[in-house]
């Protein structure tokens, strides 16, 4: 019989690694309580998980981890609200429960062969860390061409990811280029929107995906770049975010149009999202 | 499959013998001169004398306040479903086929609600036909009827004196086939009374354009007329609560200590909270948009989905909006 | 030609001229629903459709509802930039809309300036959901008043049936006390007589005269049935919070299921917070799915201000709501001798 959909498995969290400066966003990194809990939990990058927390309720967030991290399970979570706050506040060794996987991950059926261009902004970049190292692992990285990766944030101090990122600019099989609005002394890097540096680097849109994860005024101003670059609509993939409950297709809170962005999304493409209602 | 007869002064023998085996819903009078699909206990005067109950019965399959866990120590547990048969007599045509809307969502697609399908499954549905639909009623132009057997298990129609049953299922095969001793067949003249009775009740009915209604609604989508006709939108949940096939809900954990349960409850579209972000933002912010999104969920989304209309013609919310507003008047606009 | 229309085409003419001379930037009224004994709300801008207005015993809608959301201030300065000059309104107002209209502005949701009221004293209003069970396993098709005031009905089977008026009318119209409006720029029709006020209190009266067991028997009762739609909040002219205490989820007062504790505690908050300001237009009980008595708490609280305070809720739009004000000989036995 299948499981019940609506029971989270049983997790405890193990660390908590702060983010950034400001200290209001921190990775968890969870493990089920259950061993057959976790092989049961099969995600591709892109996909999400409702966290639960009796009497907080839940709340949908992106995976950080990528499946080839076997053992190592990470959500990355900013504080914006009550549920959130109740996360920040707990420690080790505290019961979590955990919902999913949950939604389409990004369409690694389509990507075989092809280039790709990860561009990310702030808080945004937690799944798009999960297909960065899901690509760089050696066992998947023959079957795509080269990849670059774009990472804006409003100051170095809130780059998220800051160790996993220096590993990557080290190495070659990928490009890594950072920017910040609001540069620091020490900052050598880029400075200036995500698009900016897009408009310096012109990467080419032939047989190349793009995959965009931001706020709505980054990923606004990034289509029109990516448009001017030659990007078509369905190579342009996007990952939406939306109030959620069930997380499951049945409530009916996320959808827009025809859509479910629990079930449908939250990835979709531009084509797709070009059909539905801007209800978003 | 033969038609089956009772004489209607064997209703009660019926229900009481069907009671033997099951929890029996059955149309009584309420103590205040309404009829409601009650749950009997014996003491009721169940009548078939009605149009429709003004709650629809997916309270049955889809309660308004459901338990989906339980937590004791912080730990979350699946609470005991319920177990046992229900059997809902005297469900009209249009809420049998409500309910296979219901499956599409609930039953259909990975993964599918174990709290609705037990409550579904032990359900079974013995659809009494209309023989005078409301001024508020149009299931003939969504497909439906008013006598219908889609969505029903047994499909009775009452004549003067007689109750018809017809098995649409297995399921209600089964049941027939248990109440043999208090049935008969039916004679030809008697079917053929049941089916004129039926085309009688389908004339009245004012038929409402919805052929092709997905692709209208699809270039209607930036109408001024979503804006004109929402203005009196109250935003009061009657029209989404009382719809058979309506079924958004909210969850919420109700926890004192590391003790309680997580519930979901009935929520509709057109209340103001129903898409507001944590951050502020709200997608649908006004009356309009959520007065369109009723109309497309019904006439375009779940077209879209599942090749099939989510509104069966009941007219509830027609008949009970305190503002008088006619979904038939908007898709007719549409359709202009 | 009934009294309702003749002030029917007064009313058009009205609306018609202040529409056409564009003292009102919009004006509300009722028109024919598409189902019988009943209106829907109209919302006029154009001069050429003031015909469609309606005004006859089922002009029940209480409009005052609609009115402060049009007024509604802007969130923060960027949107006060962008946003729209304030309309001026003009509205058709029975007695209870009108109290309505003045508990509104006692309470500065409205602005006094850009209403045009026009007052019409009503004789009482149908309740829908009463005449039909009138009409029992009937349908009407259509319905109108003849002229002693009685409803008229056309059954399914095309005979009339007459339904008396004082058999039909909502009950918060049988014990209405002002039924000509308090406040308003233009008048229509002759002034009506008010119910007598021991009408009003008979029903609590009754209530208060069984066992206190028997009592909380009623209540419960009755919020089995409620179904936490909340129509009876979304329909009130004076439930206009943007951000409702029953809603609230930080933290959460009150469940949104069917649990007694959660019913009970939705209808005995309202309740306080209606007291002294429900103006007894019968909005919330029109708009309950379940037909429940919704006015059963608030209608013993209005007598109690009524009572203490000597205040009627609309009725004077110079009052001080007597709970938003503090007088030194205000009774207080409740508090010394409880």
């Amino acid at each position: 019989m299948a499981r019940n959909p609506y029971l989270p498995y049983p997790a405890r969290l193990e660390e908590t690694i702060v983010e950034n400066d400001a200290k209001d966003i921190k990775t968890f990194r969870l493990a089920f309580d259950d061993p057959a809990g976790a092989a049961e939990f099969q995600y591709l990058p892109g996909q999400f998980a409702e966290l639960s927390l009796p009497g907080m309720g839940e709340a949908p967030f992106g995976i950080a981890s990528s499946p080839t991290e076997t053992g190592r399970l990470l959500f990355s979570v900013k504080r914006t609200g009550l549920f959130t706050a109740e996360l920040h506040s707990i420690e080790p060794g505290a019961r979590i429960g955990v919902r999913g996987p949950m939604g389409k991950p990004f369409p690694w059926d389509r990507v075989a062969g092809k280039d790709l261009l990860i561009i990310g902004g702030g808080f945004a970049f937690t799944t798009l860390r999960s297909a960065i190292v899901y690509i760089l692992d050696p066992a998947n990285r023959s079957r795509f061409g080269s990849v670059l990766a774009v990472y804006g944030a409003r100051t170095p101090g809130e780059l998220m990811y800051r160790a996993d990122l220096a590993a990557w600019q080290k190495r070659d099989d990928i490009g890594v280029h950072l920017t910040v609005d609001k540069p620091d002394q020490n900052w050598t890097q880029h400075v200036g929107v995500v698009t900016a540096v897009l408009e310096t680097l012109t990467p080419s849109a032939r047989n190349t995906l793009a995959i965009v994860c931001g706020p709505p005024i980054m990923i606004k101003f990034t289509l029109l770049t990516l448009s001017k670059l030659g990007f078509s609509d369905d190579a342009i993939i996007l990952s939406l975010e939306m109030r959620m409950k069930c997380g499951i297709g049945k409530c009916g809170r996320c959808n827009i149009g025809s859509k479910f962005v629990c079930t449908d999304g939250p990835v979709f493409t531009r084509e797709e999202l070009k059909t539905l209602p801007v209800e978003y | 499959m033969t038609e089956k007869r009772i004489p209607q002064t064997d209703l009660d023998r019926l229900l009481a013998r069907l009671r033997q085996r099951a929890a029996v819903y059955a149309p009584a009078e309420d103590g205040t001169g309404e009829v409601v699909l009650a749950a009997l206990s014996g003491k009721e005067s169940v009548t078939l004398e009605y149009r429709n109950f003004r709650l629809s019965p997916k309270a049955l399959v889809l309660p308004q306040n459901q338990t989906l866990l339980c937590f004791k120590d912080g730990q979350a547990e699946e609470p005991r479903l319920p177990e046992g048969e229900t059997i809902l007599f005297g469900v009209r045509p249009c809420d049998a086929r409500a309910l296979l809307a219901l499956d599409q969502v609930f039953l259909n697609g990975n993964p599918h609600d174990p709290y609705y399908a037990r409550l579904r499954s032990g359900a079974t549905v013995i659809t009494l036909a209309c023989a005078r639909p409301m001024s508020s009623c149009f299931c003939t132009s969504v497909g439906g009827g008013p006598g219908d057997g889609t969505g029903a298990d047994v499909l009775a129609v009452a004549l003067a004196g007689d109750l018809l049953l017809r098995a649409e299922t297995s399921k209600g095969e089964a049941l027939l086939a248990s109440l043999a001793d208090l049935l008969s067949d039916a004679t030809p003249a008697a079917v053929k009374e049941a089916q004129e009775q039926v085309r009688a009740a389908e004339d009245p009915m004012t038929p409402v354009k919805v052929d092709g209604s997905a692709e209208r609604l699809r270039q209607a989508y930036d109408s001024p007329l979503w804006e004109a006709a929402s203005r009196k939108c109250l935003g009061c949940g009657t029209c989404s609560f009382l719809c058979p096939t309506c079924h958004c809900f909210d969850i919420t954990d109700e926890v004192r200590g590391g003790a309680g349960r997580r519930v979901r409850t009935w929520d509709c579209c057109a209340y103001p909270l129903f898409t507001l972000h944590a951050s502020g933002h709200n997608p649908r912010p006004t009356p309009k948009e959520r007065w369109r999104q009723r109309i497309m969920h019904k006439f375009r989304y779940a077209v879209e989905n599942f090749d099939r209309l989510f509104c069966v013609g009941c007219g509830r919310c027609i008949r009970h909006c305190p503002a008088s507003l006619d979904l038939r008047t908007v898709l007719k606009e549409v359709g202009a | 030609m009934t009294a309702s229309h003749e002030i029917e085409t007064r009313l058009r003419e009205t609306a018609e001229r202040l529409l056409g001379e564009k003292k009102v930037d919009l004006f509300l009224g009722h028109e024919k629903a598409s189902l019988p004994l009943r209106t829907t709300p109209l919302f006029l801008t154009v001069a050429a459709d003031a015909a469609r207005l309606a005004w006859n015993p089922f002009c029940s809608p209480n409009l005052a509802v609609y009115l402060p959301r049009l007024f509604r201030a802007p969130a923060d300065a960027r949107e006060a930039k962008t946003a729209p000059p304030r309309p001026t309104v003009g509205v058709v107002l029975k007695g209870c809309d009108a109290r309505s209209v003045v508990a509104l502005i006692q309470e500065h949701q409205l602005p006094r300036d850009k209403l045009v009221l026009v007052g019409i004293a009503c004789p009482g209003m149908v309740d829908a959901r009463k005449a039909e069970r009138v009409l029992g396993l009937h349908e009407a098709l259509g319905a109108g008043e003849d002229a002693h005031g009685n409803i008229r009905a056309v059954v399914e089977d095309g005979t009339e049936v007459t339904l008396r008026r004082e058999q039909v009318l909502a009950d918060v119209c049988l014990e209405c006390r002002a039924p000509t409006p308090s406040i308003c720029d233009i008048v229509l029709g002759a002034a009506v007589e008010p119910r007598e006020a021991h009408v009003a209190r008979r029903q609590a009266e009754e209530l208060e005269s069984r066992p206190a067991d028997a009592r909380w028997a009623h209540f419960q009762q009755m919020m089995s049935k409620c179904i936490r739609c909340n129509a009876c909040r979304q329909a009130c002219p004076m439930c206009y919070c943007k951000d409702c205490l029953l809603d609230q989820t930080r933290p959460r007062w009150v469940g949104a299921g069917t649990d007694f504790s959660d019913v009970a505690i939705y209808h005995l908050a309202r309740a306080f917070h209606m007291a002294g300001r429900c103006t007894a237009c019968g909005a919330c009980a029109r708009a309950c799915p379940m037909g429940l008595d919704v006015r059963l708490l608030v209608r013993k609280l209005n007598l109690e201000v009524e009572d203490l305070y000597g205040y009627r809720p609309g009725e004077a739009v110079d009052a001080t709501p007597p709970l938003s004000a503090f007088a030194m000989d205000d009774p207080q036995e409740f508090l010394t001798e409880p």
